[in-house]
C-alpha cells in the first residue's frame, strides 16, 4: 500500500520494515524449537547455562528489534542495561552465598558466636576415657 | 485543547510550527521531547517489572540449587507441549503488537486495529491454555503452599519427595503473577484497539500504542525465561 506520508511518517521515528519483523519472529520460533529439542539431551551442569543462553538470545532479539531499542534514544538502552546489571548482581551475589554454604571447611551453619560458645563448653567439660570409647556401631 | 491556548513558554515551538498540535502538553517543548519522556518513563517502569520478577527468579535459583533432583522430578510433571505452544502463542502476539506500531506509524488505522485485536485473541488463547494446565494440576491436588496434597497415578509419589511443594509454589506464583500481567496487558491492548478505531492515533501521535507495545514485549520476555526454567530443565 502506497502512502503519501511515507517520507515524513512518524516524524523521524524509525519504522521497522515488516520483513525485518517477520525474520525476527522466525528466529524466535527457531530458537524456541532448538530450546525444546535440546531439552531431550542431558547436558549435566551445562543444562541451565544452555537454556539461559538461548532464552537470553531470544530476549535480546525482542528487546533490540520488537522494542526497537536498537533504533532508540540511547538513554533507554542505558536504563535497560543498568536494570539488567542489577538483576545480575541480585542473582549472582545471592547464589554466591546460598550455593556455597557448607562447601568449605571454614563455613558452618552455626554463627561465629555459637561456635565460640560451643568450643568454650567443650574446653570446660571433662573428657575422660569413657567418652572416648568407640562402639562397634560407630564404625559402620 | 485548541490552538489558541498555547502558553507563552512554547513561543519557540510556535516559530517552528504554525499551530500547537492537540496532543502536545504545554510543559513540553516539542512532540519529540514529549514522546522521548514518555518512553523513558515507560522503560523505568519496565525495569521495576523486571526487578519484581527477578526476585522470583532468584527464589527459583536458590531452591533449585539446593534441591536439583526434587525440581527435576516436579518439573517433569508439567506439560512441555502446552508450554511450547504457549511460547509460540506469546511470540506471535509480540509480532502482532510490533506490527500494530508499524501500521500506526504508516497511518494505517484499519491494520493497526486488526493487529491489536489479533494480539488480544492470542493473549486470550494463552490464558485459556494456562487455565487447562492449572486445572490438570488442581485435579491431582497440586496446589501452592500448604494445600499441596498430590493424588492419582503419576503424582502420588511426589508427596514423598521433600521440596517438591516448593517447586509448585514457585511455579504457581511465577506463572500466576505473569498471568495477571497478561490480563492487564489484554485490558490495555483492548483499550488501544478501541481508541485506534475511534481515530485517536495517527503517525503524528501514537505514544500510548508504543508504550502498551513495550509492556506487552516485557510480558513476552518474562515468559521466554519462565518456559525453559519451569518446563524443560
Amino acid at each position: 500500500m502506497a502512502h503519501a506520508t511515507d517520507d515524513h511518517a512518524a516524524h523521524g521515528h524509525h519504522i521497522i520494515p515488516i520483513p525485518t519483523l517477520l525474520k525476527v519472529f522466525g528466529a524466535l520460533v527457531a530458537l524456541t524449537a532448538i530450546t525444546v529439542g535440546l531439552s531431550a539431551f542431558d547436558f549435566g551442569m551445562f543444562e541451565i547455562p544452555v537454556a539461559l543462553g538461548l532464552a537470553s538470545a531470544k530476549a535480546t532479539l525482542v528487546v533490540m528489534i520488537f522494542m526497537a531499542l536498537k533504533y532508540d534514544n540511547p538513554v533507554n538502552m542505558l536504563t535497560f542495561s543498568v536494570g539488567v546489571l542489577f538483576v545480575a548482581v541480585f542473582l549472582i551475589f545471592t547464589l554466591l552465598d546460598t550455593a556455597f554454604r557448607g562447601d568449605m571447611d571454614n563455613v558452618d551453619r552455626l554463627t561465629i558466636e555459637e561456635r565460640e560458645r560451643l568450643n568454650e563448653q567443650l574446653q570446660e567439660s571433662d573428657v575422660d576415657a569413657e567418652d572416648l570409647q568407640v562402639a562397634p556401631s560407630d564404625m559402620q | 485543547m485548541s490552538t489558541e491556548t498555547a502558553p507563552a513558554t512554547t513561543e519557540s515551538v510556535e516559530t517552528e510550527h504554525d499551530h500547537h498540535p492537540p496532543h502536545l502538553q504545554h510543559h513540553f517543548v516539542s512532540s519529540e521531547q514529549q514522546f522521548d519522556s514518555a518512553k523513558l518513563g515507560m522503560w523505568l517502569f519496565l525495569i521495576t517489572e523486571i526487578l519484581l520478577f527477578s526476585a522470583l527468579f532468584v527464589a527459583y535459583a536458590v531452591y533449585r540449587n539446593w534441591n536439583p533432583m526434587a525440581f527435576a522430578e516436579a518439573s517433569s510433571t508439567l506439560d512441555w507441549v502446552l508450554g511450547s505452544v504457549n511460547t509460540i502463542v506469546l511470540l506471535t502476539s509480540s509480532l502482532t503488537v510490533a506490527l500494530s506500531i508499524h501500521f500506526i506509524q504508516k497511518n494505517d488505522k484499519q491494520k493497526t486495529v486488526i493487529s491489536l485485536l489479533s494480539t488480544l485473541v492470542l493473549a486470550g488463547g494463552f490464558l485459556v491454555i494456562k487455565y487447562f494446565e492449572y486445572m490438570a494440576k488442581f485435579e491431582h491436588g497440586i496446589y501452592p503452599g500448604e494445600a499441596f496434597a498430590p493424588t492419582g497415578s503419576g503424582y502420588e509419589y511426589l508427596a514423598a519427595i521433600p521440596y517438591v511443594p516448593q517447586f509448585f509454589s514457585i511455579y504457581f506464583v511465577m506463572t500466576g503473577i505473569h498471568g495477571v500481567h497478561v490480563v492487564i496487558g489484554m485490558g490495555l491492548i483492548g483499550w488501544m484497539a478501541w481508541r485506534a478505531h475511534r481515530g485517536d492515533f495517527s503517525d503524528e501521535w501514537y505514544t500510548p500504542v508504543e508504550l502498551t507495545g513495550l509492556y506487552w514485549h516485557i510480558v513476552d520476555i518474562i515468559w521466554i525465561f519462565l518456559f525453559p526454567l519451569l518446563y524443560l530443565v
